[in-house]
């Protein structure tokens, strides 16, 4: 710095000019990189508002006219309308949050928290139950679902959530509680509060972030979940709208895409609603936390 | 503790050693409380059910007719007489092959190329994870089989770019597969994130020094870059690829359920459901089930134990 000002100049330009150029490459590799991975999103959207006859042989994103008949042929497309299909997913997915939320916060409690004999135990097979594919209780769970008459109904969907079956939100809740400081609840003890109190008054309202990462993912997984209703919904009246999809493009093949565009786009909104509010979240959801999607 | 002796009858915490309760449930039986629904679950929804299919494997069982033992023969005939278990298997394997490794690689590059204080990065990123998060609707599984379908988006561009006229990917048994490895290298997304948190990790100041060494970038990368970022790399890649055992519901979609053309696309839980609640051999099924565990679980060990070569945990 102090040996010659105007020597620096004409050593850095070069080193400047290129970097410039780097930046100009990187950024224009993201673009295009960004274009490709969206474009057939973008498809699909314009895909669902285009005219029937045009969507063969087109390429382009920018439908010649806007028609909605798309959405007006596929709402009704199959012999139950898709706004059923909507409502069961919504009441699954809501059900099933709080569920999740409920249950896995209980017991993230308990392991956290809670100084009760056998502990390490249980919490040893609950981290063994995380690897556990869920193949292995796949079947016994449909004959006993199927024993007690709960096929077609939303229960099998809904219940287990409930009893904290979703060991990954255990575990991720147990590592929030346990950064919480103890002498919060230590002292709440003193002053003769009851664990459930605790839990209530204390850990939930400090752990509202943990909470709703758990709550924002349960809801996207759920809606988005085919093969738990694949198995246990059969009658076209329970049907979610992912199951609704899969029939929609069994009956009508390949012949209404704008129709099958549409319902697909439709599926997607409020995934994208939680991706457009929440973004935030999700991130660093996963980048904590590790969570797979 | 100290504080146990003020607490009051309703605390739920009580001095060690008070009454049956206590020296049953220990110091909190409370716990015993909070844990129940848990506790039920996994009784009722997981360790019984998962007893019963080991049991299930044993025998003939079709949802009909009780179960009759049969002892290993489901075993044996998966091992020797079963070729859609063979090309079941194929598949799956093929599938982790190509796709965990394209789409960690591409998650990497990414990432690098937004590590250096890019601007529009919440944008790029926003852009790079949405692929990942919409993934594994069925929409989206439904517009795959309209970008490779024979007259589908892929083979007008082809068209119109290079005059080229396209098979119809999806059903010819060469492509199909691959459509779906495009798929899931598409959702490179969330190991992209996972790869960003790792790459803030490492301290600025260990480039500042390799550049003052004047060592080249390329040489960065492999001393540095790499070598730190191998917890990340292990972690990802460990969850892509337990997940891609598990990949069903876009093979499901794009095959009609089948498995098809010519089981090209008949990914293990595929096989499965069809054994299992498409013929109802409730039995056999679960014998597949087991199966995977088994893979699962030596893929998950090999690679733990392969971890103290390759990954390093000195911080």
């Amino acid at each position: 710095m102090t040996s010659s000002a105007a020597a620096i100049p004409a050593i850095h330009q070069p080193a400047e000019r290129r970097a410039l150029w780097r930046s100009i490459l990187i950024h224009a590799l993201l673009i295009g990189a960004s274009i490709l991975m969206l474009y057939p999103l973008l498809w699909m959207l314009s895909g669902s508002v285009r005219p029937q006859d045009e969507i063969f042989g087109s390429s382009s994103l920018l439908p010649s006219s806007i028609s909605f008949d798309g959405f007006v042929r596929g709402w009704s497309g199959l012999q139950v309308s898709f706004g059923k299909f909507f409502l069961n997913s919504l009441i699954i997915a809501v059900l099933a949050t709080i569920g999740n939320v409920v249950g896995c916060s209980i017991t993230a409690f308990a392991f956290a928290r809670l100084d009760f004999r056998g502990r390490n135990f249980w919490f040893a097979l609950m981290l063994g139950t995380l690897m556990l594919p869920y193949h292995v209780t796949l079947i016994p769970q449909y004959i006993l679902f199927l024993q007690i008459g709960w096929v077609n109904t939303f229960l099998p969907l809904i219940v287990p959530k409930y009893l904290a079956t979703d060991a990954f939100f255990i575990f991720l809740m147990v590592q929030f509680f346990r950064g919480i400081p103890r002498e919060l609840d230590e002292a709440a003890m003193m002053d003769g509060c009851s664990p459930w109190r605790i839990y209530w008054k204390i850990m939930l309202p400090l752990s509202l972030p943990v909470l709703a990462t758990a709550a924002i993912f349960s809801f996207i997984w759920t809606w988005d979940d085919f093969f738990g209703p694949l198995i246990y919904l059969n009658d076209i009246n329970t049907y979610t709208i992912q199951l609704g999809l899969r029939s929609f493009v069994d009956s009508t093949g390949q012949s209404d895409w704008s129709g099958l565009f549409a319902m697909s786009t439709l599926s997607l909104i409020p995934v994208f609603l939680f991706f457009l509010f929440f973004q935030r979240l999700l991130i660093e959801g996963i980048a904590t936390t590790g969570l797979k999607r | 503790m100290a504080t146990t002796s003020i607490a009051r009858p309703q605390a739920g915490v009580r001095p060690e050693g008070g009454g049956l309760l206590h020296r049953l449930f220990g110091r909190q039986p409370a716990g015993y409380l909070f844990l129940l629904p848990w506790l039920v679950g996994f009784l009722g929804l997981t360790l019984g059910p998962a007893l019963a299919s080991l049991y299930l494997s044993f025998t003939d069982y079709n949802l009909l007719e009780s179960p009759n033992w049969v002892g290993a023969a489901n075993y044996v005939r998966i091992a020797t007489a079963d070729p859609r278990f063979v090309a079941a298997m194929r598949v799956t394997l093929l599938y982790v092959v190509l796709s965990v490794p394209l789409k960690l690689v591409f998650a990497l590059l990414v990432a690098m190329a937004f590590n250096r204080g890019l601007k529009g990065l919440p944008l790029y990123r926003a852009i790079f994870y949405l692929p990942s998060l919409l993934g594994s609707s069925v929409a989206i599984a439904v517009l795959w089989r309209q970008l490779f379908a024979g007259d589908g988006l892929v083979n007008m561009a082809l068209w119109q770019l290079f005059g080229i006229e396209g098979p119809s990917w999806i059903s010819n048994p060469r492509y199909s597969l691959y459509t779906l490895v495009i798929l899931s290298v598409w959702q490179f997304g969330s190991p992209m994130i996972i790869f960003l948190a790792g790459l803030r990790q490492i301290p600025v100041d260990m480039y500042e020094a390799a550049n003052l060494d004047g060592a080249s970038k390329m040489r960065q990368f492999f001393k540095i870059t790499l070598p730190l970022l191998t917890p990340v790399i292990f972690f990802n890649a460990v969850i892509q690829t337990i997940d891609a055992f598990k990949a069903f519901t876009p093979a499901f979609i794009i095959s009609d359920g089948q498995g098809g053309p010519v089981n090209s696309t008949l990914f293990y839980t595929l096989y499965l459901y069809q054994e299992g609640f498409g013929f109802f051999r409730m039995g056999y099924a679960s014998a597949l089930a087991w199966i995977l565990v088994v893979i699962i679980g030596a893929f998950t060990a090999f690679s733990f134990l392969s971890a103290r070569y390759w990954v390093h945990y000195d911080e």
